[in-house]
């Protein structure tokens, strides 16, 4: 049984997360269509529609021109009409809104997924594993490295590894992730001949699952190691002044004080209230973390979102730049929620309110 | 509160831990120069950047000069020979009527290896002239590049490119029983010893000549000519695929990444804080407003909204900026800076100003913001990496600013022009190493400031 606090706590985090979702979308449409773009594709493709399924009538053909001109015309504008185009702009924009928001993402004018659809929803939707199996593993990874690293750094503060540690982590951390890609390309795939220099399989890829798995973790190689090495000196950081900052509470001194061992101590005084914050920190650190993986999936070729963001602004693919920003807002709404529910979870204070 | 105190302790963490002193002369190092670049830099930079004709007298991917301090076998320098120092003289065949026009051109190449490309420009005064150019090496081999009709105006030879140059460099080379069954590019084959078994040819140094004859009927027929040996090395940093010179682009990028990085920085942080603080200050709805505001856009797709909007209208730099400073007037600091003002709100000196009758506002902007300050720069400091890394993040996706070089450009240039894949670390290198030293020196004059701002104040 949930307790009604905790209900109420959720309840009001999911309402202001669907706020976010709704004025990210409601923003990029107004952006987009302030010069008429989304009017224009939308437009278009009802155009390509009715023309595409005219054709195939046998009785096409045997229409003079002005006829096939008039009716095409003719269910242009009933077309219109029906999807609310003749209405004015603010009134549009609540339309496309819903159509984002149910992911009616309409059709890409360039880019076909591989399965050889058009379709914006489809894809995206066959790149998001892509992304979500390197990113969840490199967050993970690091995560948890980070976390060891700062423990141990906690446990002898000022010592010689916590300073040159500390100089690391904030050089590191200034520094993003797809830019330790490049120079880790040049390194490890040019000069050194490790790694491949970007990709998720070779080609042709392996015809066995085991072969499969082994070529996409030799690819997965370096934009992971790039990713953590980016990121868990910082996290390392962190969670050592977090855990300093703990050791020198009163209740840890008190416990200290009664003669608990070290590892209870660790454990039930330090850990244990640092993981609220931790949590926070983390939910901030992924948040710019799924859309730095933009470039650095750019960087790698890696087959996810990131590239076909890059694709999609290279051939000037609006409905597709456009449905990605929608599943990043979605993304991140996401990530945020669960992250909140770990949040209500481990917080008590949060079940105690009210 | 007077806001001189703050500065002063400011400057005084700075200046007394060595990662401040170190961060604090890179920068004005870089700050320096950017000056002195923007007085002193003789042509437009950002005009002539993507104008091609500017840079054809620079060699192609040449490595930066000072590899030469390094190397055995020293790296040629793009040798011109200009119109000026080429002897001209002319006589006049009377019996047949004809004007014969003679340019000598003398250089001479004392390098280990060979020069990249050869090009020949010709500026023809006639209407139509025959030419005949001649190459003579040092050991006195004399070859026929070219012979022919050339039409007024300019003339350019690609010596190194060209099927006809290389036919006729064969056909001289037979002459001499020198056969080269090895297919080699004209610019070797020019500069080598005439055995051409050689696995490893190496260039003859020693005076060579470029002999022009051109003959025509009109006495007042001219040529002038320019003979470009485009070297494999160029300038201190090198030269990219468009023959342009690099260190150029480092230079103006600096001042453009400082700005872009500050007044990103300046005004969002200074924004933040601001909106943070009157959020704490003023309470009740308005506080609940700002909050809720501030949740929200700290989950907004910031990056994916930002290429959006670079996408549909095509912007530059300038007006990119100022839509960053807009998507983060609400953020992390906002949040900082309201839990600090909470806490200097129940200091007595603003009981004290409240009951002496100040009015909010004087509270406000005289009492606690400039509690706020060191906290503010120290944040600033912080973010100012960020924002550099995040213009050359839009160029690598290819929505920086159209015209100006920046150093992200030029990574992104490098990119994609494959320098990584084929090695060619100068173009990627070095603006990569200022990018990453800039980035390094403002989280390093952070990291003094920090310790002036109260860390414990930096959870939620």
């Amino acid at each position: 049984m949930l307790p009604l606090a905790m209900l109420k706590y959720l309840g009001k985090r999911m309402l202001l997360l669907f706020i976010t979702l709704v004025l990210a979308v409601y923003l990029t449409i107004i952006v987009a269509n302030a010069g008429g773009l989304i009017d224009n594709i939308l437009k278009s493709q009802i155009k390509y529609d009715i023309v595409s399924s005219l054709v195939r009538l046998p009785t096409w053909s045997e229409l003079t021109e002005e006829e096939q001109k008039r009716i095409i015309d003719e269910r242009f504008q009933m077309a219109i009409q029906a999807k609310g185009l003749d209405k004015p702009f603010i009134e549009r924009t609540f339309i496309y809104l819903i159509d984002a928001l149910t992911l009616r993402l309409g059709r890409a004018l360039f880019i076909t997924s591989a399965s050889g659809s058009k379709n914006v929803g489809d894809i995206i939707l066959e790149r998001l594993p892509q992304t979500v199996l390197l990113f969840t593993t490199g967050t993970i990874l690091y995560s948890i490295i980070g976390l060891i690293l700062g423990l141990y750094m906690a446990k002898h503060p000022g010592g010689f590894f916590d300073k040159a540690f500390s100089i690391f982590a904030i050089v590191t951390q200034v520094i993003p992730p797809w830019f330790f890609g490049i120079l880790f390309i040049m390194l490890f795939a040019y000069y050194l001949r490790l790694t491949p220099f970007g990709g998720m399989v070779s080609a042709p890829p392996p015809n066995n699952p085991i072969g499969y798995i082994l070529d996409v973790i030799y690819h997965m190689a370096l934009p992971l190691f790039a990713w953590i090495f980016s990121l868990f000196g910082a996290w390392a950081y962190i969670a050592r002044n977090l855990m300093v900052q703990i050791a020198e509470e009163d209740f840890v001194i008190a416990a200290k004080a009664k003669g608990l061992s070290e590892n209870i101590l660790m454990r039930r005084y330090v850990l244990r209230p640092s993981l609220p914050p931790v949590v926070t920190v983390i939910s901030l650190s992924l948040i710019s973390s799924w859309q730095g993986a933009i470039i650095t999936e750019t960087v790698f070729n890696w087959p996810g979102l990131g590239t076909l963001f890059f694709q999609a602004i290279s051939s000037l693919d609006a409905p597709v730049v456009i449905g990605l920003t929608v599943i990043y807002a979605y993304l991140l709404v996401i990530t945020v929620l669960i992250l909140d529910l770990i949040y209500s979870v481990l917080d008590p204070r949060i079940r105690a309110r009210r | 509160m007077n806001v001189p105190r703050e500065f002063q302790e400011m400057t005084n963490a700075i200046l007394r831990s060595k990662a401040g002193i170190f961060g604090l002369s890179i920068i004005i190092i870089m700050i320096i120069l950017s000056t002195l670049v923007l007085i002193y830099v003789p042509f437009n930079v950002a005009k002539e950047w993507n104008n091609p004709m500017f840079w054809q007298r620079n060699p192609r991917l040449a490595l930066p000069n000072w590899v030469n301090i390094f190397l055995e076998k020293k790296l040629p320098e793009t040798i011109i020979v200009a119109n000026e120092s080429f002897r001209k003289y002319s006589y006049y065949l009377e019996t047949a009527g004809l004007k014969y026009n003679v340019l000598e051109g003398k250089f001479s190449y004392e390098y280990q290896d060979f020069p990249s490309e050869l090009r020949l420009i010709l500026y023809v005064d006639a209407e139509r002239i025959l030419v005949e150019i001649k190459w003579l090496q040092p050991s006195g081999i004399n070859v026929t590049l070219w012979k022919g009709f050339l039409k007024g105006g300019l003339n350019s030879i690609y010596i190194s490119r060209e099927k006809e140059v290389y036919e006729y460099i064969e056909d001289s080379l037979k002459r001499f029983n020198i056969s080269s069954s090895m297919i080699m590019r004209p610019e070797i084959i020019l500069f080598m010893d005439n055995n051409p078994s050689h696995v490893n040819p190496t260039p003859v140094n020693g005076v060579y000549m470029l002999k022009i004859v051109s003959i025509s009927s009109n006495p007042m027929d001219n040529v002038d000519a320019e003979l470009i040996i485009y070297g494999k090395v160029f300038g201190l940093a090198g030269t990219d695929d468009k023959r342009r010179d690099i260190f150029v682009g480092l230079v103006w990028g600096a001042p453009i990444a400082l700005s872009f990085g500050l007044i990103a920085a300046l005004a969002t942080s200074f924004l933040q804080t601001f909106i943070g603080s009157l959020s704490a200050w003023y309470g009740g709805l308005i506080d609940e407003f700002i909050q809720r505001v501030t949740d929200v856009y700290m989950i907004l797709p910031f990056l994916p909204i930002l290429i959006t909007i670079s996408i549909v209208y095509r912007i530059d730099i300038w007006t990119l900026l100022f839509i960053v400073v807009g998507l983060s007037v609400f953020g992390g600091a906002t949040k900082t800076a309201r839990s600090m003002t909470l806490q200097i709100m129940t200091e007595q000196y603003i009981e004290a100003a409240i009951s002496y009758g100040a009015s909010r506002k004087r509270i406000l902007f005289l009492y606690i913001l400039p509690r706020l300050l060191p906290y503010t720069m120290a944040n600033m400091v912080l973010s100012v990496p960020s924002y550099v890394f995040l213009e050359a993040a839009l160029s690598v996706l290819g929505l920086g600013d159209p015209m100006m070089p920046t150093w992200g450009k030029i990574i992104s240039d490098a990119y994609s022009g494959g320098a990584v894949v084929h090695g060619l670390w100068w173009w990627i290198l070095l603006p990569s190493a200022l990018i990453i030293l800039t980035a390094i020196s403002f989280a390093f004059i952070g990291l003094a400031l920090d310790k002036v701002v109260n860390p414990r104040l930096r959870e939620r």
